[in-house]
């Protein structure tokens, strides 16, 4: 355990040394520069790291190069890892799939990545590779078949093995890559995890929900046990496996065989990324994405004067992450009616999300005093508390 | 009843291309052979049911489409032997969309693929709702052939503005020439001369004889003005606050008394200590604590501002703690974080709250109990440059200090005329349980603490 959380704080200054890597180029420079040795008709393949650890700016450089890169004349695999975040698929409802609270205390990062599929927890222990190409050569088991070759060549006997539903195992009971993908107009991707030596003690807590009576038709996540390379074989370096990956990559589809490394957040090279990795963070995308969802959920009130609690019925229908309608059955003896279609108007039209809304009851709290101020704000936070 | 008329257009767009495809004849006869024919047809691939005109109209309904050419996209094959997958919808129904635009995405397990229009148009009808199972060949939606969007230059002039802020005239009116600079002299020792009075009165002219003047024909020199006016529906928080304020000058009895404070002192103060303050607390001194401690201290002193009338039990509640709002300004509206138990804080201690607070408010995270309560707010409209004014009270409270900007004024100091840095502070009180000499003692202890904070050393 020691071994392996040294080898990640390790990893930091290996970024600058290192790997075969050519310079910081430009796309195009790079890109000429391996066209250059295609012969013939074959299309060549590139192979990138990227520089950054933010998740937000990996994802921009997913869509980037999907966007900018034309994919007929070159297939193109970009390596790259990220501080710890719950990145959540694009149909996914992301009250369901973590604790939010928790998440954000911990300063983990949330974002919601344009591909479907399920949550996945990233951390620096772990290897995205994402290979890019056109609509028609869109082959997924292709693609796994460089991640297995490659484990093999440097540890032959290793037991991998990829499945039908594109999960790689390892010791065929240990599920150590997740993958999904995205087909756009002309261009195809398709990403997926290596767990390297990843951290999966903080995992649990986090992917719990903490959103109680939350009823949604999004994209579930399925769990499945997992394991890190390293725990079978601490001998596995992460350079080293970046370097098989990088070669059998070039074997399977062509080129040089280099790494190139790149910085998304140079504006330069990569035009337009960061107005891309401005909508990835906002709130908009994040939360505003969520398929049409509705909480229904029954809120325990007790008083301090009297031990017998009162229930507050709560069903909120929500789409695009901002609250549509709203109704709250509140006992007409614990708060009166006029405050509690006060409260139920307030929270129309405000988003689903407990700052926006402290603010909207804070307002409403300052106008009522005595016991039914302490009550009020009893509901209120238990509301807030709702939306994580 | 909804579901099932829904139910029925999609066995209508169903059959419609079932027909375009299959049958070319059809597309030569006239509308009225159509009609004819139609209800045949009908009858055998729908339950019989009593409102078969209803049928026809909507028939004659879709054969209209049917000219304008709507057109069914079906859900695309999907890759590699997958069988089904979910709809998610980009669009909503009644949108323009142009070719190649992403209507939806389908997601199938682990992929998403983006679904195009295949032409610009409106999307007429989902034919499966949000999250619902397709296969490869399902129709998904309907589309009417048509241009795509107009231009952004076409949008209309009365689309209300995203901003709150109302659109200004598009040519603002020529500001007034300025008033010629007044002779600057030595101030007048004497009373100025009365004018003579006129010996004899004024020719009296009868209103009736005065003609009205048409006024000059203007001068078309500026360029056209728009005259268009834009709506912008009011939002909630927005008419709550409108409420909330108006309930409150309907309750309390509000007045304000005015008085100024000389900053010199506290100034050189800040000046002298500010890097030391910042090196030993790492945050800024500002003047915000001196004010905030000197609201404490004189709300102890005169417990009735810092109590409350409570309406319904018609009772006036005197609180034995100070907990001080200041109001902020944010992009989202007026906030109002709350510093509680400043009796009991330093000048240090102050600067460390607020600035939390205002961490806290920008980074979006004030909790409800951060804002929640107050007994006494104060409010800086010198931030914006304000010199004078008159705050209103933020209830359920009984007075708030307004702090204005610091400007340069000559002032009578010890018998000369000496030029200092002065604020006027305004103290918004309700009458009801505020007396006048309440209120300005109160001022006045503000002032004596802000202009020598050795008062509160004192305890003068």
């Amino acid at each position: 355990m020691m071994e392996m959380l040294s080898h990640v704080r390790g990893t930091s200054a290996f970024f600058r040394d290192s790997f075969r890597t050519g310079s910081c180029n430009t796309l195009t420079q790079v890109t000429r520069a391996c066209s250059t040795l295609l012969t013939g008709s074959s299309k060549g393949g590139l192979v990138l790291y990227s520089q950054s650890s933010d998740v937000y700016d990996n994802l921009s450089l997913e869509d980037w190069i999907d966007a900018n890169v034309d994919l007929k004349r070159l297939n193109v695999l970009l390596l790259w890892r990220n501080t710890p975040a719950v990145v959540i698929g694009r149909h996914q409802n992301p009250w369901k799939e973590c604790n939010l609270s928790l998440v954000r205390r911990s300063g983990i990062s949330l974002a919601r990545r344009r591909s479907g599929g399920g949550t996945v927890f990233h951390d620096l222990g772990n290897l995205n590779l994402t290979f890019f190409a056109s609509k028609n050569a869109y082959d997924r088991q292709r693609n796994l078949k460089v991640i297995t070759e490659a484990l093999r060549r440097l540890r032959p006997g290793l037991d991998v093995e990829a499945t039908e539903r594109f999960d790689i195992f390892l010791k065929g009971c240990y599920k150590i890559t997740g993958s999904a993908s995205r087909i756009s107009r002309k261009s195809s991707y398709h990403h997926c995890t290596l767990l390297h030596s990843a951290d999966h003690s903080t995992l649990l807590p986090i992917l719990r929900s903490s959103c109680q009576g939350v009823h949604s038709n999004a994209t579930p996540s399925v769990p499945s046990p997992v394991a890190n390379l390293v725990d079978h074989d601490p001998t596995l370096k992460w350079e080293a496996l970046l370097d098989a990956l990088a070669d059998q990559y070039s074997a399977e589809f062509g080129g040089c065989g280099t790494m190139n490394a790149v910085n998304p957040a140079d504006e330069s090279t990569f035009p337009g990324l960061s107005r891309i990795s401005a909508e990835l963070r906002g709130w908009d995308w994040i939360f505003g994405k969520t398929p049409k969802f509705s909480i229904q959920t029954l809120l325990k009130m007790t008083d301090d004067l009297s031990s017998a609690g009162r229930t507050v019925r709560l069903h909120l229908e929500i789409k695009h992450g901002v609250i549509e309608s709203c109704s709250l059955d509140v006992p007409t003896c614990w708060l009166p009616p006029s405050l509690s279609s006060e409260l139920s108007s307030v929270l129309v039209g405000q988003r689903f999300c407990p700052h926006h809304t402290a603010v909207a009851f804070s307002m409403l709290l300052r106008c009522e005093s005595g016991e039914k101020q302490n009550r009020l704000r009893r509901l209120c936070d238990a509301i807030l508390a709702v939306m994580g | 009843m909804l579901s099932r008329s829904r139910c029925l257009s999609r066995n209508f767009g169903r059959s419609l291309s079932a027909i375009r495809q299959g049958n070319n004849v059809l597309t030569r006869i006239g509308a009225a052979a159509i009609s004819s024919s139609y209800p045949f047809t009908l009858r055998n691939t729908v339950k019989s049911d009593p409102r078969s005109s209803v049928f026809q109209i909507q028939y004659f309904r879709t054969s209209f489409a049917y000219r304008d050419e709507v057109l069914t996209i079906k859900t695309p094959a999907f890759a590699e032997s997958v069988t089904e997958g979910d709809v998610r919808w980009e669009k909503a129904v009644g949108d323009t969309v142009s070719e190649d635009e992403v209507v939806c995405e389908i997601e199938t397990d682990k992929t998403s693929v983006q679904v195009p229009s295949p032409s610009s148009g409106v999307i007429v009808e989902f034919l499966v709702p949000d999250g619902g199972k397709v296969e490869g060949g399902t129709p998904l939606f309907t589309l009417r052939k048509g241009p795509a969007a107009p231009q952004a230059a076409e949008a209309p002039k009365a689309e209300a503005p995203t901003a709150a802020v109302p659109s200004p005239p598009s040519a603002p009116p020529p500001s007034p020439p300025p008033p010629p600079p007044s002779a600057v002299g030595p101030i007048p020792t004497t009373m100025p001369p009365v004018p003579p009075v006129p010996s004899h009165a004024m020719d009296a002219k009868p209103v009736s004889a005065i003609k009205p003047t048409t006024p000059a024909a203007p001068v078309d020199g500026g360029a056209k003005v728009a005259r268009t006016e834009s709506r912008v529906k009011m939002n909630r928080m927005r008419l709550r606050i409108a409420q909330r304020l108006k309930e409150a000058q309907n309750t309390c009895a509000m007045l304000t008394t005015f008085n100024e404070i000389d900053m010199s002192n506290i100034s050189e103060m800040r000046k002298t200590y500010k890097d030391a303050f910042l090196k030993k607390h790492n945050i800024k001194l500002g003047f915000m604590s001196a004010f905030v401690k000197a609201s404490a201290y004189a709300l102890t002193d005169q417990p009735a501002v810092n109590a409350v009338i409570d309406d319904t039990t018609k009772e006036i509640v005197y609180r034995d703690y100070v907990d001080i709002s200041v109001a902020v300004a944010t992009p989202k509206g007026l906030v109002v974080p709350v510093i509680r138990n400043v009796e009991g804080m330093n000048f240090a201690d102050i600067e460390k709250t607020i600035n939390m607070l205002g961490e806290k408010a920008r980074k979006n995270e004030l909790a409800v109990e951060d804002m929640d309560g107050g007994t006494f707010t104060i409010s800086n409209g010198g931030v914006f440059g304000s010199m004078f004014g008159t705050p209103i009270i933020n209830p359920p409270q009984s007075a708030i200090l307004g702090m204005h900007g610091i400007f340069d004024r000559p002032v009578a100091v010890a018998g000369k005329v000496e030029i200092r840095p002065m604020m006027y502070i305004a103290l918004t009180y309700d009458h009801r349980l505020v007396d006048g000499r309440e209120a300005v003692t109160f001022l006045r202890k503000i002032k004596s603490v802000v202009e020598d904070p050795r008062v509160l050393l004192l305890d003068m």
